[in-house]
């Protein structure tokens, strides 16, 4: 950002001078009027300015310092509890508790910005990493170095034993969670219709199968942007999906929902039909035919084949007059067009 | 009784002489456009000859026409139906390629004006329509015109088979060749194989004239018509994905216009006329016969005579109009084929009961033939000149003036396969009469030939002086309305079959919509 700041402004030294004069020309005007004035109103002024320093030293300081809290919290459950906790177990992502003392943060910030880059460049940690998770990619985050640090300042002040109890008490991790409720027979057709875009989401997200297909007979075939997503469920487990759902991590489908964002039933919902969808799946793998299948195939070919040359056996083969052609003398001229 | 009408044709082949005027008329009017230029909807062939496309007549290789099968004696397509039309359905195995016709082609004449100056004279070269390339030319619509290439076209002439070798050697000897032209239409079926092909339901047969049709808005380019029609009269364009065919030039015949190749004909060979058929019967024309000249016998009978008041009536009931029954007692086709017998279809065999007739050519029989001791025979025969050095095949000296026809050197049984499904004696019964009208002529003109020898040629024909009269006139000297009697054609009627014209009738006081009664 500085960096480009600086580029426009001396590229366009040209108007740069005649303006930095009239800066300084209306600095000159305004100190002279105050100056001017200065006698007049001066105790009231210094009274003003004092008071105004104190209230800002008094009031904004820790507001700041608490609004960069907020943004990590914020930023924090946006973008992570997807896939991680903070001291509530694994989940598709480690669980990140005491992240700020286990790895330096210049790794952490680099890791958070770009993890396909790290693990390309041959980090053995973080291969380490990509190969314990199942090799699942962690999508780079559009972060500015600021917000990464508020995020990890989040993490820190929730890991048990570092800071205060009441900052522990902030991360109330379970109430992402959707509250306990049963399947139903409702919630698997609803989110199926949800999934199919049969029914529209309360605040107009789009549907799923714009971007998502799922392998099965009565569900129309989806997108293939996205992710198939007939075996999610156990590929992520049913907090991972929900997660991901309520709070898309990944920024095409943040992007998509962003200012839409699915209620909970909503997501109960779906999570459901994707449970439902992947269970019958893993039940449903038709017969293993093997190497009867390509033999098969081979013999049904053979067979067709067979057919179609008994059936050209009868079929006029040539022109007529073929004889005649034959016998005909070809031209041996070139042809002057090529 | 249900009686329909039909413009039928009849060429008469003596007074054709083989100019093709015919073919360019129609070429110049229909079919001088991409994709078509390959086609001729009218062509003029030489016989004996294979003609265009080669060898059309031998439905052995291009399966056309209908076949009488199994013990119900019920005709079915050749080449189509409905198991061998779905197996071959993307793939119509008996289609004849463009090389069976002919690949058309024009010459490069800018080259004879633009070439740079050289020591040669510049040639026009040919360049082939459907590539645009130079091509060498192969094949052209009349390539075996007089007779040319007899070894390669007239020898492989599906016609000759049946006759001896002596009888096809006889046809070929030098200088004693005999031929004739054959000019081809669309025949305009009663029984069209094409129409019963189209899988698309694409062709149909005009109700109210019976010119068989494409609708090129329906055609989907199976070309299974290509196959199905024996005369190989349906053609596809490459170009727009289409089939066509001759349309008897039907948008002249409704101004009352006679087709354009008709109209051209320089010998005046051709002569249209309404005639009118009883449609009950066509299953049973087409159908119960063995492929013999019975087949002649079935078809005249469902022709109708248009004098018969039952007939006027029935075709009256049918909504025929009174200028349409008209005609066809004036039709000049009705006379040949009907009164006089003279004229007979195109290889009847096919079943597709086709309405353009032919009067059968009375061809050199200045000649007799005889026919002895032929393994004997056969032994003298030159091998490079085809010929016997004595008289034992031909002897022109014959004690008449006229000949005999049993003895024509053009052999009857060549153009009875044509003509008469292989029956000879219905030929010579057609070629006595032709020559009977000649001698009647000769006798009336030139006075040399005795009255009752005049008398008994008439009679044993079964012709009278005044119809031997009758066919002198409408053979030599009928006039353009005498050749061609075209009934008014009602389109006034056709159109409330397909459009409702109560609209603009109603406004302009016709009342609504109503069969239109015009006093017709």
């Amino acid at each position: 950002m500085m960096r480009s700041v600086f580029k426009v402004s001396t590229g366009n030294a040209d108007w740069k001078r005649p303006r930095k004069v009239a800066i300084l020309r209306q600095i000159v005007e305004v100190c002279h009027i105050l100056n001017a004035r200065y006698t007049v109103k001066r105790a009231f002024e210094r009274t003003f300015i004092l008071s105004a320093i104190l209230f800002w030293s008094a009031f904004c300081v820790p507001r700041l310092a608490c609004a960069q809290q907020d943004e990590g919290e914020k930023l924090f459950k946006q973008s992570c509890t997807a896939c991680h906790t903070i001291n509530q177990g694994v989940r598709l992502g480690p669980d990140l508790v005491n992240i700020h003392n286990r790895r330096p943060e210049e790794w952490t910030v680099s890791f958070i910005k770009s993890s396909q880059s790290i693990i390309k460049s041959g980090d053995p940690y973080a291969v380490e990493l990509f190969e314990k998770f199942n090799k699942m990619v962690m999508p780079d985050n559009n972060f500015t170095d600021p917000q990464i640090l508020s995020i990890i300042q989040y993490i820190a002040a929730n890991s048990p034993g570092e800071s205060t109890g009441a900052a522990v008490s902030q991360c109330d991790c379970s109430s992402t969670d959707a509250p306990a409720q049963s399947v139903s027979e409702e919630n698997i057709r609803s989110g199926q219709m949800l999934f199919n875009g049969k029914k529209r989401f309360t605040n107009n997200g789009p549907t799923c199968h714009s971007c998502h297909n799922i392998d099965r007979a009565d569900v129309t075939a989806g997108g293939t942007l996205a992710k198939d997503l007939t075996n999610a469920h156990s590929g992520l487990g049913e907090a991972g999906v929900k997660a991901i759902i309520g709070n898309a991590p990944f920024p095409a489908m943040a992007k998509a929902y962003d200012g839409k964002p699915l209620t909970d039933q909503e997501v109960f919902d779906l999570a459901a039909f994707l449970q439902y969808v992947d269970r019958d799946s893993a039940s449903n793998n038709g017969p293993y035919y093997g190497a009867r299948l390509f033999f098969s195939g081979l013999g049904g070919a053979v067979v067709l084949f067979g057919l179609f040359a008994g059936v050209r056996t009868r079929s006029k083969k040539r022109c007529v007059n073929h004889e005649i052609y034959e016998r005909q003398i070809k031209s041996t001229w070139e042809d002057s067009n090529k | 009784m249900d009686v329909r009408a039909q413009i039928s044709m009849v060429f008469h082949l003596d007074k054709c002489i083989g100019c093709h005027t015919c073919s360019v008329a129609c070429k110049n009017i229909w079919t001088d456009r991409k994709g078509a230029e390959y086609m001729w909807w009218n062509n003029v062939e030489t016989k004996p000859g294979t003609g265009y496309p080669g060898k059309w007549e031998d439905q052995e290789i291009y399966k056309g026409g209908w076949e009488k099968k199994g013990a119900n004696g019920r005709i079915s397509l050749k080449g189509a139906g409905k198991l061998r039309g779905l197996l071959n359905i993307f793939h119509n195995p008996h289609l004849p390629v463009i090389d069976d016709y002919y690949e058309p082609f024009t010459y490069k004449y800018l080259d004879l004006i633009e070439a740079p100056a050289g020591d040669d004279q510049p040639t026009a070269r040919p360049v082939s329509l459907i590539t645009g390339k130079p091509i060498d030319i192969k094949m052209g619509p009349n390539w075996d015109d007089d007779l040319s290439g007899t070894p390669d076209y007239a020898r492989n002439d599906p016609n000759l088979q049946d006759l001896s070798p002596a009888e096809q050697e006889a046809m070929f000897q030098l200088e004693r060749m005999a031929f004739f032209y054959l000019p081809r239409i669309c025949n305009h079926c009663l029984n069209p194989a094409c129409v019963a092909s189209c899988p698309s339901g694409a062709i149909y047969k005009r109700g109210e004239d019976g010119v068989v049709l494409i609708n090129q808005e329906v055609c989907r380019a199976w070309r299974m018509c290509v196959t199905a029609c024996p005369y190989k009269k349906s053609y596809y364009n490459w170009s727009t994905g289409k089939s066509e065919k001759c349309i008897l030039c039907y948008p002249r015949l409704e101004a009352g216009y006679a087709p354009a190749c008709m109209h051209s004909c320089v010998g005046r060979i051709r002569y249209l006329g309404v005639m009118l058929y009883d449609a009950d019967k066509i299953q049973s024309a087409a159908t119960d016969h063995d492929n013999d000249s019975n087949a002649i016998d079935l078809q005249m009978d469902i022709l109708l005579d248009p004098f018969d008041p039952e007939v006027v009536q029935a075709a009256k009931e049918n909504g025929m109009a009174d200028s349409t029954v008209k005609a066809a007692q004036t039709s000049p086709t009705y006379k040949f084929v009907k009164e006089w017998g003279l004229a007979v279809p195109l290889h009847p065999e096919f079943r597709t009961l086709p309405m353009l007739f032919y009067v059968p050519p009375l061809l050199p029989v200045m000649a007799s033939l005889s026919e002895a001791k032929n393994a004997e025979q056969e032994k003298k025969l030159d091998p490079i000149a085809k010929s016997w050095n004595d008289d034992w095949l031909y002897d022109t000296s014959t004690e008449e003036l006229w000949g005999t026809v049993d003895q024509a050197r053009f052999p009857l049984k060549y153009m009875a396969n044509m003509f008469t499904a292989g029956d000879e004696e219905k030929i010579k019964d057609i070629l006595k009469k032709l020559m009977a009208v000649r001698i009647h002529r000769r006798g009336v003109t030139v006075g040399d030939i005795p009255a009752e020898r005049v008398q008994t040629t008439l009679e044993g024909v079964g012709l009278t002086p005044e119809m031997a009269d009758d066919i002198y006139t409408l053979t030599a000297l009928a006039k353009f309305d005498e050749r061609f009697v075209i009934p008014a054609a009602h389109r006034e009627q056709a159109m409330e079959m397909m459009d409702f014209v109560g609209d603009t009738k109603g406004s302009s006081g016709f009342g609504i919509n109503q069969v239109a009664e015009r006093g017709l």
